[in-house]
C-alpha cells in the first residue's frame, strides 16, 4: 500500500457513509475497505444469530458487502447506508434458510466463542454458558420473520419503520412480529410462571 | 381486561421506546394500578435484559481478506491477514496434476476413443488446476461436451492431482436401494453414483472433504452427508475416518471441526483404520483452540472405548492432564472427569 493509499484511507474514516458511496457510485472501490470496517461486525453478528452457523454467517458477510458495490447505483442516499446493507443480509438469510438442507441445526455452534479460561470464575463460566444456551434455544423456537425482527430490534437498534424497510412488510407487521416473539422469548426465558397466565387469571 | 390485552401489547414497544409520549404515559399509569400487568411488565423487562447476554462475535479476519481480494485483486493486501494452505495439505498440491479414472476421461477423453489405450496422458491443453483423467483399460471413454453420468464401478478410485472441482451436490434420489450419487462441476457437469463402499465413491468423498480451498460445497454439508451415509456399519470406511481426522487437524474452520469430530463419533468402532482416528482426537483435545472441540473429542473417545476399543496409555494420560489443567475450560475438565469414570473406573 501506498503512502498516498494510506493517506486515503485516513482521510476516508472522516467522509460519511453516503460520502463513501458516491465514490463507490463513481466506480472507485478504494472506500470499500472502510465501509466493511465499519459495518461488517453487525452483518456478521446479525447473520451469525439469524442462521446459528458461523460458515454460513462469514459467506453472508462477504457476499453483502460484494453485492453492496456491485449494486451501488441502487443505494438511495436519502436511506441509511445500514439500513440497505441489512436489506441485502436479511435476503441473504432467507435464501439461504429456504434451501432444504441449511435449516438451522440444534446446537449448532454454540460453543464456539466462550470467553477464555481466565476471564470469568468457572461459575461465572457455567452461568454465562447457560443464560447463552437459554436464549439460542429460545431465538431458534422464533420463526424466522420473527428472529429477524427482533435480532434487528435488540440487537441493532432498528427503528419499526426501519425494519419494515428491510423486510419488505408494513410497520403493523413488524410490531406485530416482535410481540409474538417476545411472548414467545419470555416464557422461555422466565417461564409461564411469569406474566401471561396470571394477568389473564386476574381479569377473570 | 381489554384494556389490560392493549398494554400487554405495548409492552415490546414501550421497550423498544416506539411509544408516543401519551400512550407511554398511559401504559405506564395502567402499569402502576395493575398487579397482573406490573407482573407482565417485570417479566418482559427481565426477558429484554437477558438478551444482553448473549456476547458479540468478532468477524474473522479471513472473511475481510477474501472480500478485499475479490473486489480489489489489485491492491496490496499487508493489512489483512492471508490465508496459507496448511501444510498437510500441501502433498496434495504438490501431486502430479493427474487423475486417473479407469473408463472415463471427463476433460478431453472422446466417447470413441481406440479401445485398449492404457494410461495415455490426455490433457494436454487443460489448465493444470482442472487435473486430467485418463483411460486405462478398454472400458468405453466418455466425452466432456455434455453431462453426463459415470457409474463409480467403472472409475478408478485413484485421484492423483488437484481438479478443481466445484458446485458439488450429494443425491440419494431413492432411500430404499444402496445408490448414491455425487454431482460435480470440472469442465462439464458430472454425476458419479454408485455403493457408498465403491472405493472411488469413498476416494470422491474423501477429496471433497479434504478440499478445503474452496467455497463451495459447504464443508459442513458433505460431512452431514458423510454422517448420514457412512455411519450405518455395513458402509464403514477407514478412508472416511482418516479423512475426517485430517478436517479434524486441518481446517481453518471452527464449525468445520466440530462437525467432523461429531462425525467421528458416530462412525462404527470398526472404521477407525490403523489408529489416525485417535492419534487426530488426542491431538484436537491437547492443541484444538476451541474448547467445543476438545470436549467433542473426549466423547468420541469414550464412544471408541465403548464399542470395544482399548484406549492407550497416551490416550489416558492426556484425559486426565486435561481434567485436572487449571487453565482449562471449566466443561472440558468436567467432560474428561467423567470420560476416565466411564472408561477406566
Amino acid at each position: 500500500m501506498t503512502t498516498s493509499d494510506l493517506r486515503d484511507q485516513r482521510e476516508m474514516k472522516h467522509l460519511s457513509d453516503q460520502e463513501l458511496m458516491k465514490i463507490v457510485q463513481a466506480g472507485d472501490f478504494s472506500p470499500a475497505s472502510e465501509i466493511y470496517d465499519r459495518y461488517s461486525t453487525r452483518i456478521y453478528n446479525f447473520a451469525f444469530r439469524f442462521l446459528r452457523n458461523s460458515e454460513a454467517a462469514e459467506d453472508a458477510t462477504q457476499e453483502v458487502f460484494v453485492k453492496m458495490l456491485k449494486h451501488a447505483s441502487q443505494f438511495n442516499g436519502d436511506a441509511k447506508l445500514s439500513t440497505w446493507l441489512f436489506s441485502i443480509t436479511a435476503n441473504w438469510c432467507r435464501d439461504y434458510l429456504r434451501k432444504a438442507d441449511n435449516k438451522p441445526k440444534e446446537g449448532e455452534d454454540v460453543l464456539l466463542h466462550l470467553p477464555g479460561s481466565g476471564e470469568y470464575s468457572p461459575e461465572r463460566q457455567l452461568e454465562q454458558r447457560e443464560n447463552e444456551q437459554r436464549i439460542q434455544k429460545a431465538l431458534a423456537a422464533l420463526t424466522p420473520d420473527q428472529r429477524e425482527a427482533i435480532l434487528l430490534s435488540r440487537y441493532q437498534g432498528l427503528s419499526y419503520a426501519e425494519i419494515a424497510q428491510i423486510s419488505g412488510c408494513s410497520e403493523g407487521a413488524v410490531k406485530t412480529r416482535v410481540f409474538r416473539a417476545m411472548e414467545t422469548m419470555k416464557k422461555a426465558l422466565t417461564g409461564e410462571s411469569r406474566g401471561g397466565n396470571q394477568c389473564l387469571n386476574a381479569m377473570s | 381486561m381489554p384494556e389490560c390485552d392493549v398494554m400487554k401489547e405495548s409492552m415490546p414497544l414501550l421497550l423498544t421506546e416506539s411509544l408516543d409520549p401519551v400512550r407511554r404515559e398511559l401504559t405506564h399509569q395502567h402499569i402502576e394500578g395493575c398487579a397482573a400487568c406490573t407482573e407482565e411488565w417485570l417479566a418482559y423487562q427481565e426477558t429484554w435484559s437477558l438478551l444482553t447476554d448473549l456476547p458479540e462475535v468478532d468477524v474473522p479476519a479471513r472473511v475481510k481478506s477474501a472480500f478485499l481480494a475479490q473486489v480489489m485483486p489489485q491492491a496490496e493486501r499487508s493489512n489483512v491477514l492471508p490465508f496459507h494452505r496448511r501444510p498437510a495439505f500441501k502433498w496434495v498440491a504438490q501431486a502430479a496434476a493427474v487423475v486417473v479414472i479407469a473408463g472415463g476421461g471427463y476433460l478431453a477423453g472422446h466417447r470413441n476413443a481406440p479401445s485398449g489405450s492404457v494410461l495415455q496422458p490426455i490433457a494436454a491443453t487443460n489448465s493444470a488446476n482442472a487435473g486430467s483423467f485418463l483411460p486405462v483399460s478398454t472400458a468405453p471413454t466418455y466425452s466432456i461436451a455434455e453431462t453426463r453420468t459415470l457409474p463409480a464401478r467403472a472409475i478408478s478410485p485413484n485421484i492423483e492431482g488437484r481438479p478443481d472441482i466445484e458446485n458439488v451436490n450429494f443425491i440419494d434420489t431413492n432411500p430404499n436401494d444402496e445408490e448414491i450419487g455425487v454431482s460435480f462441476d470440472i469442465t462439464s457437469h458430472v454425476t458419479v453414483t454408485g455403493r457408498p463402499t465403491d472405493k472411488s465413491m469413498v476416494r470422491l468423498l474423501r477429496y471433497v472433504l479434504e478440499n478445503e480451498d474452496h467455497m463451495t460445497p459447504s464443508r459442513q454439508r458433505a460431512i452431514d452427508w458423510v454422517r448420514t451415509t457412512y455411519s450405518r456399519p455395513h458402509n464403514a470406511d477407514p478412508e472416511i475416518a482418516e479423512a475426517l481426522a485430517n478436517v479434524l487437524r486441518n481446517d481453518t474452520h471452527e464449525g468445520v471441526r466440530i462437525k467432523a469430530v461429531d462425525t467421528l463419533k458416530t462412525l462404527p468402532a470398526t472404521a477407525s483404520g490403523d489408529g489416525d482416528t485417535y492419534k487426530a482426537l488426542i491431538e484436537a483435545l491437547k492443541n484444538d483452540p476451541n474448547p467445543s472441540v476438545r470436549m467433542k473429542a473426549v466423547e468420541a473417545l469414550v464412544n471408541l472405548a465403548r464399542s470395544g476399543a482399548v484406549l492407550s496409555n497416551e490416550t489416558l494420560d492426556t484425559l486426565r492432564q486435561k481434567a485436572s489443567q487449571g487453565d482449562e475450560n471449566l466443561y472440558v475438565r468436567v467432560k474428561a472427569a467423567e470420560a476416565l469414570k466411564n472408561v477406566h473406573p
